[in-house]
């Protein structure tokens, strides 16, 4: 074995020493023969000669000798790769749909997977990311980690013995004044270790210093690469100039990469974390940190989070009033990015899968159609002494041809079909600037293109090699092809099963999101547009200003033509904005805030629930009269006085939201859909309203940045935001308007998770359905081929065109009703298992009649239309013909 | 010459080549020649047959070649049997004689 290998091997790559040392071997042997003739007697001359024509041909001679060596491995594929190419070429109709198939196939396979490699595949572009986590407070009585406060951290930072480092940041936005123009600029506050706690470099600067990151330190500021090549040209000289924020002159101390990202959101300014405010730095009830970290080698999620949940305990132990309850949640960095879109993620990857079997069975179908065509080719093969092996190496050759040729066409349908996807979807996915067509999806294509050539090729190049030599031989060409036919019968099943099964996906998405549309928000969201307002820094410096600047604000808004109403608020439904607070009711104490239920807190004017059009259940809302020197008064929704005041009247009642006061409870109002319309959230669902006119100064000089203005107005939003944006300059000329989004885009945003699916599902379903059909027509329009002597026998015999025309149709209809019938079953199953841990449906059960009644009708349907065109063929068969045919 | 020649069975030639290159290392004009002597000029190896068999069992790795120095000083290749070899001699040699037996016993002339 080893000696053929190696022969063969060298035969392959030391051809010319082969070749040479054969021809010594025999001019040898030739010289040899004509030395003993000479020796026997015979002249020099005619030695030779004799010699000669005992030697015969010396090239058939060395011919034999290269094949007893043995043609080699690599010599015999290239054979069959020229050969194949031949055959394809030979018909180019064939070849065509084969490859275009494929290419659907692959190209959405690499695509999807291009995706998936990228979102949830692709490590995170920091220093040995599999050791970065994200460090959650975890309430026990809410389940769920969330953000903690800046004390916390501060405290887990000290006894933070499993990790090597830790960083704290948190969301913060500024109002940039200097240089260039006033922006509303997204920002961070940053511990001083964080991005080497990431493991990324500066592209110029440094980071801050421990000095930096404490209460009154310098103020300086890392900024983005854009911002500096927006602000500064890219200038080097950028470090140690000042950048305006808020009013505050901040010193630029350091430039990121161009390509550093953190979390979903970008932000341009970084500053110190250390530098908040003491009396936001030591509330340990104010959860707005998150904290990163860069686990010890060798340390393990449980070990870390076992230590974390130790220091907590001591903390709560010091802290009963605040921290009884809480412990330490551990998360790997990559998992609060992708968490939720890992499931949709790889149930498209199955979906996008099903399509390429279809495709894999359209061509194994045309396969098995055009290998019956060639059983007389392989019979003489056979006959001629190729072993089996040899025939189905050469199909299989073949057919990963055709795989190769598809999967390079489908690649550059990957690519392109994957920025126009991008281009609309990119939103809807975490991390999509890392979706590339990469080394790993090239490599992914080519793997797939293999494995499907051989998959689809198997079927047929075993059939024709099994099959026996003499009846095609016998048969003058036309080969009997039942078996054939079955198989392809059975494949066109297996198609419109699939087919079914992503048409039902799709639509069940589709009901979904009718459903959606249709679900009770709680408010109405047509003509309402909201926005944000930096407001003029001098407005700020005291609570009054504050107030003031609003009162001014929304007047001017209120003026202007075609606005109907108008009013702040600091929670805008379906913005992922959490004020979730702690309160409890009358005089029900928890024995620690941690252990306290949590409420939305909307901090809003008097009148929002008129602007949001929302129904007032009992009492009134909060109103002009209830300002910050009247008693505190707050609105309760339905929810929370379901669950706290079951069967009694909350007016009257206290509320407490602990460190801000005692509210009475004015008024109940429906609820709102907060998180995402339809779905059960696991966030807080209480909901109150409190007025922003009774909120105490120490918030009231920072609630800028977290309230937004809701706008009523029939106008459209493109014609009244500059009138809008006019207004607020005119009450400010340093005060900016940003995030203005209109109420239906947030809702239809909020529905992405099912949209995103639903786009890509109903495209595949499409592109299935397609091939399927194809599929379907292929086989009756083969089997009209095969029978048009029977045909010509039944029409010579008195059978009415319709009759023929009814026989094919039927034909084409049982297949269908069988693929339908085994579809319904495997979806009803499929998607019953997914929607268990997917959560896509709303609206619609996983075996919605309407929806499977839609989608048989629909496969059924174009079904029949697939077989239209052959069965028309079958019925005008002129019977002289056919029986001529012979 | 007279000529004796008769057609090898199929097989045979790999059998003979085994058994001459048992006594020793040759190269391909020897081996044709001693199968021609020992066989009292009844058979002859034509050398379309003799080269593409011996490449045929180099491959195989029954037989292994070297370039040596022939007795007239030349340069020529020498096949030589291996172990795997000399054990495909063993049981060729005992396959033929039950062959050579049954033809015999066949004919009537054992």
């Amino acid at each position: 074995m080893l000696s053929d290998l190696l022969i063969r091997a060298r035969a392959l790559f030391r051809r010319k020493a082969v070749e040479s040392e054969l021809d010594d071997e025999l001019r040898f042997h030739f010289e040899q023969q004509v030395e003993k003739l000479v020796q026997s007697g015979l002249p020099l001359p005619e030695a030779r000669r004799r010699a000669r024509l005992e030697f015969g041909g010396s090239d058939q001679i060395k011919e034999e000798c290269r094949d007893a060596r043995g043609v080699s491995l690599l010599e015999a594929l290239a054979q069959d790769i020229r050969f194949g190419l031949r055959m394809l070429r030979k018909s180019p109709g064939f070849t065509a749909v084969a490859v275009l198939t494929l290419a659907l196939g692959i190209g959405a396979n690499t695509a999807i997977f291009s995706v998936v490699q990228g979102v949830l595949l692709a490590p995170l572009p920091y220093r040995e990311p599999d050791r970065l986590v994200t460090v959650w407070l975890n309430n026990f009585r809410l389940q769920s980690p969330t953000d903690l406060s800046y004390r916390d951290f501060l405290d887990w930072q000290l006894g933070a013995l499993p990790f090597e480092n830790m960083s704290a940041y948190a969301w913060r936005s500024f109002d940039l004044s200097s240089p260039g123009n006033p922006e509303h600029l997204e920002g961070r506050e940053i511990s001083s270790s964080f991005l080497s706690t990431l493991g990324v470099g500066l592209a110029l600067g440094r980071e801050f210093s421990v000095e930096e990151d404490r209460n009154a330190g310098a103020p300086v500021a890392i900024i983005s690469n854009g911002l500096w090549r927006d602000r500064f040209g890219g200038s080097a000289a950028a470090l140690g100039k000042p950048i305006v924020l808020d009013g505050v002159e901040t010193t630029v101390v350091g430039v990121l990469r161009p390509d550093f990202r953190f979390g979903t959101g970008y932000a341009d300014v970084y500053i110190p974390i250390g530098q908040r405010k003491l009396v936001d730095a030591n509330d340990r009830t104010a959860h707005d940190v998150e904290c990163v970290a860069r686990l010890k080698p060798g340390v393990s999620l449980g070990q870390a989070e076992a230590e974390m949940n130790a220091i907590q305990e001591n903390i709560d132990r010091l802290n009963p009033e605040t921290e009884q309850g809480l412990g330490a949640k551990i998360i790997p960095a990559k998992e609060p990015l992708v968490g939720d879109v890992r499931g949709t993620l790889l149930l498209l990857l199955g979906a996008v899968g099903v399509v390429l079997l279809i495709a894999c069975a359209n061509v194994a179908s045309l396969l098995l159609a055009r290998s019956a065509a060639r059983a007389r080719e392989f019979s003489i093969r056979a006959a001629l002494g190729a072993g089996r092996g040899r025939i189905v190496r050469q199909l299989i050759t073949e057919s990963v041809l055709l795989s190769v040729l598809g999967g390079v066409l489908g690649l550059a349908a990957a690519k392109w079909g994957l920025s126009a996807a991008l281009a609309t979807l990119a939103a809807d996915l975490p991390r999509s600037d890392n979706i590339h067509v990469n080394a790993s999806v090239l490599f992914f294509a080519l793997g797939v293109s293999i494995v499907v050539g051989i998959l689809f090729g198997l079927a047929p190049a075993l059939r024709s090699a099994r099959a026996d030599l003499q009846p095609s031989l016998n048969e003058g060409g036309r080969g009997s092809t039942g078996g054939h036919h079955r198989t392809q019968s059975g494949l066109v099943i297996v198609q419109i099963a699939l087919t079914l099964v992503l048409l039902a996906g799709a639509g069940l998405l589709f009901r979904s999101i009718q459903h959606l549309w249709k679900a009770d928000l709680g408010f109405e969201s047509q003509h309402l547009l909201t926005f944000q307002v930096g407001l003029s820094p001098s407005a700020t410096k005291t609570g009054a200003g504050v107030r003031a600047a609003y009162q001014q604000l929304l007047d001017r808004i209120r003026q202007i033509p075609g606005v109907q109403s108008a009013e702040i608020t600091t929670e805008v439904p379906m913005t992922h904005q959490v004020n979730a607070i702690p309160f409890w009711v009358d005089s029900h104490r928890p024995a620690s805030v941690a252990e306290a239920p949590r409420t939305l807190g909307f901090i809003t004017g008097p009148d929002f629930q008129q602007v949001m059009r929302m129904p007032l259940i009992r009492g009134r809302f909060i109103g002009r009269q209830d300002t910050i020197d009247s008693s505190l008064v707050a609105v309760i929704d339905s929810e929370l006085a379901r669950t706290y005041f079951p069967g009694k009247d909350p007016i009257g009642r206290t509320i407490t939201f602990p460190q801000v006061g005692d509210y009475r409870i004015i008024g109940v109002v429906g609820h709102v859909q907060h998180w995402q319309v339809g779905f059960s959230s696991p966030f807080t669902q209480n909901q109150s309203y409190v007025s922003i006119y009774q909120i105490q100064d120490r918030w009231m000089t920072t609630i800028d940045t977290w309230t937004w203005v809701v706008v009523r107005t029939p106008l459209d939003a493109s014609a009244v935001l500059p009138e809008i944006r006019k207004a607020v300059f005119g009450a400010a000329s340093d005060q900016t308007v940003y995030h203005a989004q209109t109420m239906p885009a947030i809702v239809s945003e909020s529905m992405s998770p099912q949209r995103f699916p639903l786009i890509l599902l109903g495209s595949f379903a499409g592109l299935a359905l397609l091939l399927a059909s194809i599929g379907i027509y292929g086989v009756i329009s083969y089997s009209v081929t095969l029978r048009v002597h029977e045909i010509g026998i039944r029409m010579a015999l008195g059978a009415q065109t319709r009759a023929v025309f009814r026989m094919m149709i039927g034909h084409g209809l049982r297949l269908a009703l069988a693929g339908v019938a085994t579809g319904v079953a495997a979806a009803l199953i499929l998607i019953r298992l997914l929607s268990s841990f997917t959560h896509l449906l709303y609206g619609v059960g996983a075996d919605d009649p309407v929806t499977f009644t839609a989608v048989s009708l629909l496969v059924t349907g174009v079904a029949i239309l697939a077989c239209y065109i052959p069965a028309r063929r079958a019925a005008k068969v002129d019977p002289m013909v056919a029986l001529r045919y012979e | 010459m007279p000529d004796h020649r008769i057609d090898l069975p199929q097989g045979t030639l790999d059998l003979l080549i085994l058994r001459t290159l048992a006594l020793g290392p040759e190269h391909g004009w020897a081996i044709s020649e001693r199968i021609h002597q020992i066989s009292s000029n009844v058979l002859l190896v034509q050398q379309g047959s003799l080269y593409p068999a011996l490449h045929r069992l180099e491959r195989r790795g029954w037989i292994k070649a070297r370039w040596g120095a022939s007795e007239n000083n030349r340069r020529a290749k020498f096949y030589e049997l291996t172990q795997s070899g000399r054990k495909q001699l063993e049981a060729e040699k005992s396959e033929w004689k039950k062959l050579t037996l049954a033809v015999a016993q066949v004919l009537g002339t054992a």
